[in-house]
């Protein structure tokens, strides 16, 4: 049996998916690599060691990836409140404690391997899971006010609140993906109209907080210039027009591999404008590519939801699913000056160590799902 | 059920369309204005310039520092400066620019010249160029300028200039290093340390070649250069560059060079270069290290201690000078003045530096079969043809020829002529370095000028003195080498510059530039000297080289050694650990005349004095008090009579013993002048009756 064939006999499950994962991995180690000039250059290392890095996370996620799709997706269901209620404190920890990267405090330190970890990538999987659990769970009693919706929106309001001041994209991203499981869940539009409501109501008592209080932890200052910038400033930021000249310098074609130049001028083109760094290298045609890949993803989740409409595995493979395509699609969005600027990652593509870590679970957890699922 | 789901989907593959619809609205209908984006607002890392290290003497001194200074500009641009912030500080900060930035313009100009910036969105107006650093922390609490650059548009630019405090002092050996020329002396040996690592920034290009930081986090700060710490002696320094000024100029010669090394470390104290510039003396080229030149005579000690280490010659063997006259071959080699000696000693040849004696001496000495190799292979045990591996560029390795080579153009009258300095190069540093090996009794060590690295007053490198050759010679040898050396200062060609203070060895040498190629009327000199002092306990070597001394004589007795002499002189007063202390010489023999005659008082305290300065005296005196009796080479303490209600003879006593005596004696004294009784107003031996007496004292 060759090497070849003894893989693809290994994984089991939606190979379609694999193959998405596979690619977003290979693409994600050529403009990783070619977009990581002037960080090295900066910190006075070859571009090799981050390489080296990159290339080291991402066979881990790999291999992450690999084992979360051995296990079985119950086991995921059996572990969600727990990860829930470990979540919860970590996050409060990181509030209070955490390190901080570009004035945001998202990060805390790992004690003995000294690792900064970013805690809310851990919070997004432990509530999806948690949701699609309580949704499937309650799948009968649905519609009840007391028993089924209050034990999925309170986990919800907490651990995105608790998001939100450092990492307020995020935070929104994970609530609207947590609505539309609901919303694929049967939950009536009733109640997705008053968690989102709540969430409103949430999001201005931040806000108003922050402008009082805590402006050191809630960055409200940051979200509006943010904003205003976005809507103020037609040609974008100086980031923005930078990735617009990446991009329409890339054509359709784009300038090849390794060629990029607005990797110079772009601040983070590893991994919150590693797009635009795509679109110049392989042109709007790689930008297809990659944009279509996730999408596909997404496809293949909704695949599964069909073969099994309210089971747990349909709803977390769909979840997951939902937070990579989410996500991928708003970090996006932000090199196409679309949204305002986030500081999210493109997901299984961004330099970065806890964000690849993470979506690599996710990514497991829906191979898993779809394992398991064919075999019904 | 499903139509939820669809909903979802089709709601996440619209935006995917939108987002790649926007792409291509980027990419393809915007393209060119992208494009043209692009080459407009320039964008790039640059440089931060990194404040370099300082350049110190051994105590600490500064020779070389980098003094900061800031170029401030002013952003007006309306994206940076709100109409707010500019419309509320815009009286305040013309006062305050007009006041203590710039009276060239009045508190109205100032406005004026700011609306006028700010109409014409001038993103770099200037403020003022070479702001020193305490005057810019005043200048960035100014109105507007304290919001800082973000939104007060204030920037302000380290630059930086390198200083000198002592000017021309060791100018060219510490250096300079300069955009597009080769990098000189100790700033360019150790640029690396010294020049620390440059910080990049993102900055913009706004007009021309001007261009100012982005707002960004990715910037690097530059990281200060570390120091280093020379082994100069400023002092030494100074006396050295001025004693060979001196000499330059009164011999109106091409150019001058002395350096000054520590013996047992070989640490290089002081080193002068002088050559000719336009504007007078100048440290033009680092001669010292960098110029090849045939050494001449100086090298005759290298001759003599071959020679020895080999037995072939004792110094009291004797040698034939011909009157200073003898032919090579068809070459006719002469000593450089008169002698009129024919039969003499090895020692007195090379006393007087006789050409003829040396060369005799080796061509004789080496005369066997295969000589000249041994000879040049005693040359090389002796590490004469190793560069010393100073720190600084620019040094060559000594031109020594191969026995017998074609390719190094051996003939039949090379050997002598090498045995006298000739058809062979040497640096002034590298003859210095054997010198030196010679004071040191045979081990030689490695010229260095550094001898740490330092940061913010930390050491962070040491470099301790290295040795090149732990013995050069027999400690017989040397022994000897010394003893030549010194005879040259007591009896020979330095004769005139011998002086009793203290005994310094050297040997002149006076070479004629290409000797044996030019003409007789076109004769160029060099005058040198090298040694070291002081001789019994060298602790500094020195030599002196002066090219083409043109008036007031040409030898390097009379040119170079008064240099050495003065450099020697200075360095022995101003220098304690030179001086021998009274008490290591001999004693002085005692003259009558200096001896304590007549001196009074106390005789145990009168001991005491006589035994601490170790006078030998003889004690005849049987009662308390004393008086000293000197008579040849020899003193006596004899007894003075002081009785009860008697007048005693108080002479030659201190004032204090004599009121004791006297007051006691219930007298009034009187005391007329300072120092010891000399004579007293009543007759010694009268009844005490409390009289007036008067004393004078000398």
């Amino acid at each position: 049996m060759s090497f070849g064939t003894r893989i693809y006999s290994e994984l089991r499950g939606d190979r379609v998916i694999w193959t998405v994962v596979i690619l977003l991995a290979v693409i994600s180690i050529l403009s990783v690599y070619s977009s990581t000039g002037t960080i090295a250059y900066k910190n006075g290392v070859g571009t090799e060691y981050y390489l080296m890095k990159h290339l080291f996370l991402v066979i881990g996620g790999l291999l992450t990836t690999y084992f979360c799709y051995l296990l079985h997706y119950m086991q995921y269901s059996r572990t969600a409140p727990f990860m829930i209620l470990f979540a919860i404190p970590l996050l409060v920890f990181t509030i209070a404690f955490g390190a901080e990267l570009n004035e945001a405090r998202r990060w805390i330190t790992l004690p003995i391997i000294n690792i900064t970890f970013q805690t809310s990538d851990f919070a997004k999987i432990a509530l999806i899971t948690y949701v699609a659990r309580a949704i499937s769970s309650k799948q009968d009693y649905i519609e009840d006010l007391q028993s089924a919706f209050l034990p999925i929106i309170v986990p919800i309001l907490i651990i995105c609140g608790l998001i939100a001041p450092a990492d307020l994209s995020s935070a929104i991203l994970l609530f609207i993906t947590c609505l539309l499981l609901m919303f694929i869940g049967r939950v009536s539009i009733k109640y997705i109209g008053l968690l989102l409501f709540c969430g409103v109501a949430m999001f201005s008592i931040l806000v108003v907080l922050g402008d009082l209080f805590f402006d050191d932890i809630i960055r409200v200052d940051t979200w509006r210039t943010r904003l205003s910038d976005f809507f103020n400033n037609t040609d974008g930021v100086y980031q923005i027009q930078q990735a617009k000249i990446a991009i329409a310098d890339g054509g359709i074609f784009g300038l090849g591999p390794g060629n990029s130049i607005q990797r110079n001028h772009l601040p983070h083109a590893y991994s919150d404008f590693i797009y635009a760094t795509i679109c110049e290298e392989y042109g709007l045609f790689g930008g297809l590519i990659v944009l279509s890949l996730y999408v596909l993803l997404f496809f293949r989740c909704v695949k599964i939801v069909v073969k099994s409409e309210k089971s747990f595995g349909a709803l977390l493979a769909l979840g997951m699913g939902m937070m990579i395509v989410i996500q991928a699609l708003a970090n996006i969005a932000v090199s196409v000056h679309l949204v305002p600027v986030t500081g999210l990652t493109l997901p299984l593509m961004s330099m970065g160590g806890t964000s690849l870590l993470f979506m690599s679970v996710a990514a497991g957890m829906i191979l898993s799902v779809s394992r398991y699922i064919e075999k019904i | 059920m499903l139509w939820r789901i669809y909903v979802v989907l089709a709601g996440i593959v619209l935006f995917a369309i939108l987002i790649f619809g926007r792409a291509v609205k980027i990419s393809i209908y915007e393209g060119e204005k992208w494009k043209a984006l692009k080459e407009k607002s320039y964008v790039q890392y640059r440089a931060v310039e990194a404040e370099r290290g300082s350049i110190f003497a051994q105590d600490g001194s500064l020779l070389a520092v980098s003094l900061p200074y800031y170029a401030i500009h002013l952003d007006l641009s309306d994206k940076v400066v709100s109409d707010e912030n500019f419309n509320n500080t815009l009286d305040s900060l013309s006062y305050c620019l007009a006041t203590y930035v710039d009276n060239s313009y009045t508190v109205g100009g100032w406005r004026e010249k700011l609306i006028e910036a700010r109409k014409k969105k001038n993103r770099y107006l200037l403020i003022k160029n070479k702001v020193p650093y305490n005057e810019l922390e005043e200048i960035k609490k100014f109105p507007l300028f304290k919001l800082g650059q973000y939104k007060g548009g204030f920037i302000a630019e380290m630059k930086s200039e390198r200083k000198r405090p002592y000017r021309l002092l060791a100018h060219r050996t510490i250096g300079y290093v300069r955009e597009g020329i080769k990098p000189i002396g100790l700033e360019g040996a150790f640029d690396e340390e010294l020049k620390g690592a440059e910080g990049k920034r993102l900055m913009q290009r706004v007009a021309g070649n001007t261009w100012i930081p982005v707002n960004d986090l990715t910037e690097i700060k530059a990281q200060s250069g570390n120091d280093i710490k020379t082994t100069i002696d400023v002092n030494i320094q100074d006396i050295t560059e001025e004693a060979l000024l001196k000499a330059v100029r009164k011999h109106d010669a091409e150019y001058g060079t002395a350096i000054v090394m520590e013996v047992k470390t070989g640490a290089i104290k002081a080193i002068a270069n002088l050559g000719r510039h336009k504007e007078g003396w100048w440290e033009t080229y680092n001669f010292a290290v960098g110029n090849q030149v045939e050494p001449g005579s100086t090298f005759k000690l290298a001759s003599m201690m071959a020679l020895m280490e080999d037995n072939k010659v004792d110094l009291e063997d004797t040698i034939n000078l011909e009157l200073g006259k003898t032919m090579f071959y068809e070459d006719e080699m002469r000593d450089a003045s008169y002698h009129g000696l024919n039969e003499t000693t090895a020692r007195k040849a090379f006393e007087i530096s006789s050409n003829v004696g040396i060369s005799k001496l080796v061509v004789r000495g080496y005369d066997e079969d295969g000589g000249s190799r041994k000879f040049i292979n005693r040359l090389k045990s002796m590490s004469l043809h190793l560069p010393t591996g100073i720190e600084i560029d620019g040094e060559l390795p000594p031109f020594i020829k191969e026995a017998y080579s074609k390719e190094d153009k051996w003939s039949g009258t090379t050997l002598p002529w090498m045995s006298i300095g000739y058809e062979l190069t040497m640096s002034p540093l590298q003859v210095l370095s054997f010198y030196n090996a010679v004071a040191n009794n045979g081990k030689m060590m490695k010229p260095h000028l550094v001898s740490e690295i330092q940061r913010f007053d930390k050491t962070l490198e040491k470099f301790k003195p290295t040795i090149v050759n732990n013995r050069i010679a027999s400690p017989k040898t040397i022994q000897k080498a010394k003893e030549l050396l010194e005879g040259v200062v007591l009896n020979g060609t330095a004769k005139k510059l011998a002086t009793k203070q203290y005994n310094f060895a050297g040997k002149t040498g006076t070479a004629q530039v290409d000797y044996k190629r030019m003409k007789k009327s076109k004769i160029k000199y060099q005058a040198s000297f090298a040694g070291y002092f002081p001789a019994e306990k060298p602790i500094y070597s020195c030599i002196v080289l002066i090219n083409g001394p043109k008036q007031h004589g040409f030898y390097g007795g009379e040119v170079a050694g008064p240099v050495f002499r003065e450099i020697a002189d200075k360095c022995y007063a101003s220098q304690i650990e030179m001086q021998v202390p009274v008490n290591a010489k001999l004693r002085p023999i005692l003259a009558t005349r200096q001896l304590p005659t007549y001196d009074a008082g106390k005789k145990d305290e009168m001991k005491y004095i006589l035994s601490y300065l170790k006078l030998p005296y003889g004690d005849n005196a049987n009662k308390n008090w004393a008086v000293t009796a000197a008579a040849a080479d020899t003193i006596a303490l004899k007894t003075r009579k002081i009785e009860k209600d008697i007048i005693p003879s108080v002479r030659g006593m201190g004032l204090r013993d004599a009121l004791y005596i006297l007051e006691s004696r219930k007298l009034q004294v009187e005391t007329k002048g300072i120092g010891k009784v000399v004579s007293q107003s009543i007759k010694p031996g009268t009844k005490a009756r409390g009289q007036r007496i008067v004393l004078t004292l000398d």
